[in-house]
């Protein structure tokens, strides 16, 4: 009973706190809102895992570096400059002379301090560990920060780990159980989180003290809603400016709204199919029920072959994405793009993949599905996706649809996202699944998703693969790479890895979707996408946009009669904002009382 | 043997001439009948071809026209068509669920009511319980677990829904046994076996059939609901062309067409479960039929 008045006086706070700031005067602050469909899991950096904490986590603190806004390549953010030992194991860099928020200098002993913390803390692990796995030592002195690796890494400047202020943090005790909720937050990037209402709302002040400058809007808030309906609503009715990562039906709802700036770029997402093509464990032993005939890669380049992803991309996706010709790394990122040509290139032909298929011994039986060479099995694929997602309900009866021409019988098994990621990821039990990543500028992560060290352990402790491959000559480029520094050089390698994955087919990419996204321009004078010429407002990686971006001042269309109008409006609304959040926040106590 | 004949022969036409008087009751059984019907012809000309993607030519989204006369869904495909293969998977789930619901709680029922002791206190306990879990929240969370397939979907709904059956078998054993020829046979060395069977079972058959027409018409409600919660068998039914709509924004664009075909399918049929097993219920309840 208490959480539900608590809910209530939230709702009705929010509500008070946010009516009168549309009435006001011109010279009030310029606010700037975003809406997320996801809520935020923790305040605390280190324990932040979710898209919508590491988006406000980047707005609030500096990084060594940050993507460039026009080229994705790693330039100086905290780091001003920074130089690498001749054998690529010691790097040296000098952070900039600035200050934290409260006042207190940013020294090289703050970077430090989060990395040592990172490396000796398992609490402090969750969210980037991977980042410093490969880092042996730490040391700071002045304004140089030295980091010595075990092993060459060419992503050195492609850390994700945010600098936290040690004055602060050093006083946490257990950074595991700590959730950050102490405001104004000490911060040294464009903005300072100021207030956190759980599963509403998180208010971001401008850092006046900002070294690049301070912000040109006064606020930015975040807010959450529960499910996307309901956040283009939220656009629609001016109660948000911004909302990114829609779905192409949602993106077209906002069709036809003359307010509404529908924003359809290039994204930074690869959708693809995941093939249990034999799956082990990292001891090489094999694990789950995949089909036998998926080992084959002939069935793979016949699966293949089947797809006609150009019809996926208009049908499933509403024409909003661009067919894949090659693998895991979205054209966005030019420099490591690669896609198939000529002879090497797979397009949509099931004559062709028939006969592969006859030719290898896969004969049709009486009910047009095939068998096995040896006659021990039906061609029987499983398809796993989530439940909820029409968009892959769509697909898996496209992709039911071709395979059936092909004398292969799909069927569709819907599971919940935690179900999915066990079976498709750790017990292997899945023949094809759908899979994606929004890869980030440097894509060794999405790469190292590949890897043979990523499959679970014998005791079916996960890794974190995405397709249980393992394979020696993918391994080797993969070494290659982390030490080639040479970005043209490493880019070429590469592109030989993602080469590897288009022909041997452990995973099939189908298309790279479109950002899409909407914004109010009666609210949002200009903003500025990452990349610049044709890129991501929102979820981009790095803080450009939401540091560029400007607000309508509101001094012209606003005449004194209608404040009285939009305040009782306000009052109305608060009422019945009031009584909906009593009516929601009982139903969702009593869904936690079942649960308990 | 010929003499049994003519009995039973006479109580079928007393039965159908009562039938015959429930204007409603006829109404329902000739709808019935034509979508049984329709849904057993099918195969005779078109085939499971109309419900694939990839072969929906058609214009998405289009309003109703010479080619597609119900008009198209979001990938092109014939609503029309569609309406009428996806009738096979709602019929099929209905009866088969039914029929389920009806043999457990037959079962159970005539236990509970037969086995006074504890046998029947235990059996009864548990179709309360049953009867108190909310059905649709566990057929959910059943077909999530057991996965989507036609079988799953038929015993989710079976066994979530057999207690109601359960407890009216159970009064009417209780009210059959009452009766003094039951005693009279259990002299005679009637088993528990005899007397269930041969005098039990035919006594309460009448009332099974009609509770058994409702619960149809119940399950393919559930079925609806559970397709367009997201649970489906991954085969057209008038459930995921509901859920179809609804996920790409068929009331947003207009194509009230895709909506209200499969939904006014639901109603239609449903219906016509309802008026038949209302009708029957009214001829072969003893205890309605007296009141009447």
């Amino acid at each position: 009973m208490r959480k539900l008045f608590a809910g209530l006086a939230a709702v009705v706070l929010l509500a008070v706190g946010t009516a009168p700031a549309q009435a006001a005067e011109p010279g009030k602050p310029k606010v700037v809102r975003v809406g997320a469909t996801q809520a935020m899991d923790s305040m605390n950096p280190f324990l932040a895992v979710r898209l919508v904490s590491s988006s406000i986590h980047r707005w609030m603190y500096g990084f060594l570096t940050v993507p460039d806004a026009k080229t994705l390549q790693p330039s100086p953010d905290l780091a001003e400059s920074w130089t690498t030992s001749p054998d690529g194991l010691t790097w040296t860099f000098k952070i900039r002379q600035t200050n934290w928020s409260d006042g207190q200098p940013l020294t090289a002993e703050d970077a430090a301090w989060t990395f040592n913390k990172m490396m000796t803390d398992d609490g402090a692990k969750t969210a980037n560990g991977p980042a410093v796995e490969n880092f042996a030592s730490v040391s700071a002195s002045g304004q140089d920060l030295t980091i010595k690796l075990k092993s060459p890494q060419a992503s050195m400047l492609d850390n994700p780990v945010p600098i936290m202020p040690k004055h602060v943090w050093e006083k946490v005790g257990d950074i595991a159980k700590y959730d950050a909720e102490t405001y104004p937050a000490v911060t040294s990037g464009p903005y300072i989180a100021v207030e956190h209402k759980k599963d509403q709302y998180v208010k971001l002040k401008a850092n006046p003290g900002y070294w690049r400058g301070a912000p040109k809007i006064d606020e930015l808030q975040m807010i959450f809603y529960d499910n996307p309906a309901a956040a283009v609503v939220g656009l629609k009715k001016g109660d948000i400016d911004l909302l990114g990562r829609l779905a192409p039906p949602d993106f077209e709802a906002l069709k036809g709204d003359g307010n509404i700036v529908q924003w359809n770029q290039q994204g930074r997402r690869a959708t693809y199919l995941q093939i249990n093509h034999g799956a082990t464990t990292s001891d090489n032993k094999p694990i789950g029920d995949g089909h036998p005939a998926l080992k084959d890669p002939k069935v793979r380049q016949a699966l293949h072959l089947a797809i006609d992803k150009q019809k996926l991309v208009d049908e499933v996706q509403n024409g909003l994405a661009k067919p894949a010709d090659g693998s895991i790394v979205p054209p966005m990122y030019k420099d490591f793009f690669w896609q198939a040509e000529g002879e090497e290139k797979i397009s949509f032909d099931v004559a062709k993949a028939n006969q592969i298929l006859d030719a290898a011994g896969y004969k049709k039986g009486a009910d047009g599905i095939r068998t096995m060479p040896d006659g021990s099995r039906k061609l029987q694929f499983r398809f796993s996706i989530h439940t909820d997602t029409p968009i892959e309900d769509k697909l898996a009866e496209y992709l039911t649809g071709w395979f059936k021409d092909l004398g292969i019988a799909l069927t569709t098994k819907r599971l919940d996202s935690s179900k999915f990621t066990e079976e498709t990821g750790t017990t292997a039990l899945f023949d094809i699944a759908i899979s994606g990543w929004s890869v980030n500028p440097d894509p060794e992560e999405v790469l190292a998703t590949h890897l043979c060290s990523r499959r679970p352990t014998a005791s079916g402790e996960g890794g974190g693969t995405e397709s249980f491959y393992c394979d020696p000559q993918y391994e080797q480029l993969y070494q290659q790479q982390l030490k080639e520094l040479d970005r043209t050089k490493r880019a070429g390698i590469i592109k030989q890895m993602l080469e590897r994955l288009y022909t041997d087919a452990p995973v099939i990419a189908l298309y790279y979707p479109n950002d899409l996204e909407g914004y109010r321009k009666d609210r949002i004078a200009s903003i500025t996408p990452i990349p610049e010429d044709n890129g991501i407002l929102y979820g981009g990686s790095g803080y450009w946009p939401f540091y560029t971006v400007e607000a309508v001042t509101t001094d012209t269309a606003e005449t004194g009669g209608s404040n009285t109008g939009v305040i009782v409006g306000a009052g109305i609304g608060v009422i019945v904002l009031a009584g909906v959040a009593f009516f929601l926040v009982r139903r969702r106590g009593g869904v936690a009382d079942d649960r308990e | 043997m010929s003499v049994t004949w003519t009995r039973r022969k006479r109580s079928l036409l007393r039965f159908w001439a009562d039938y015959r008087g429930h204007k409603a009751g006829v109404v329902g059984l000739a709808v019935l009948l034509v979508a049984v019907l329709l849904a057993l012809i099918a195969p005779l000309f078109i085939d499971a071809g109309v419900t694939n993607v990839v072969r929906g030519t058609g214009e998405k989204l289009a309003p109703p026209s010479w080619d597609a006369p119900l008009g198209t869904d979001e990938s092109g495909r014939s609503v029309l068509l569609m309406v009428w293969w996806g009738s096979r998977t709602s019929l099929l789930i209905g009866f088969l669920a039914a029929l389920l619901s009806m043999v457990i709680g037959t079962v159970l029922g005539i236990v509970a009511g037969h086995f006074r002791g504890w046998i029947g206190a235990v059996v009864l306990r548990v179709t309360d319980w049953f009867l108190v879990l909310p059905s649709l929240v566990t057929a959910l969370v059943l077909a999530a677990i057991l996965g989507g397939s036609t079988t799953t979907i038929i015993v989710a709904i079976g066994v979530t829904s057999w207690p109601s059956t359960a407890r009216l078998i159970r009064a009417q054993t209780l009210a059959v046994e009452a009766r003094p020829y039951i005693e009279r046979s259990t002299a005679l060395g009637g088993g528990h076996w005899h007397i269930t069977t041969r005098h039990v079972l035919p006594n309460v058959a009448p009332l099974l059939l009609a509770s058994t027409t409702l619960e149809v018409a119940s399950a393919i409600v559930t079925e609806s609901t559970l397709a367009f919660l997201g649970i489906s068998a991954n085969k057209t039914s008038w459930g995921t062309m509901l859920r179809g709509s609804y996920d790409w924004g068929a009331a947003t664009s207009g194509a009230w067409w895709y909506i209200l075909v499969p939904g006014l399918c639901i109603v239609t049929v449903v219906m016509a479960f309802t008026l038949c097993g209302r009708a029957l219920e009214t001829v072969l309840n003893p205890r309605l039929r007296s009141a009447r």
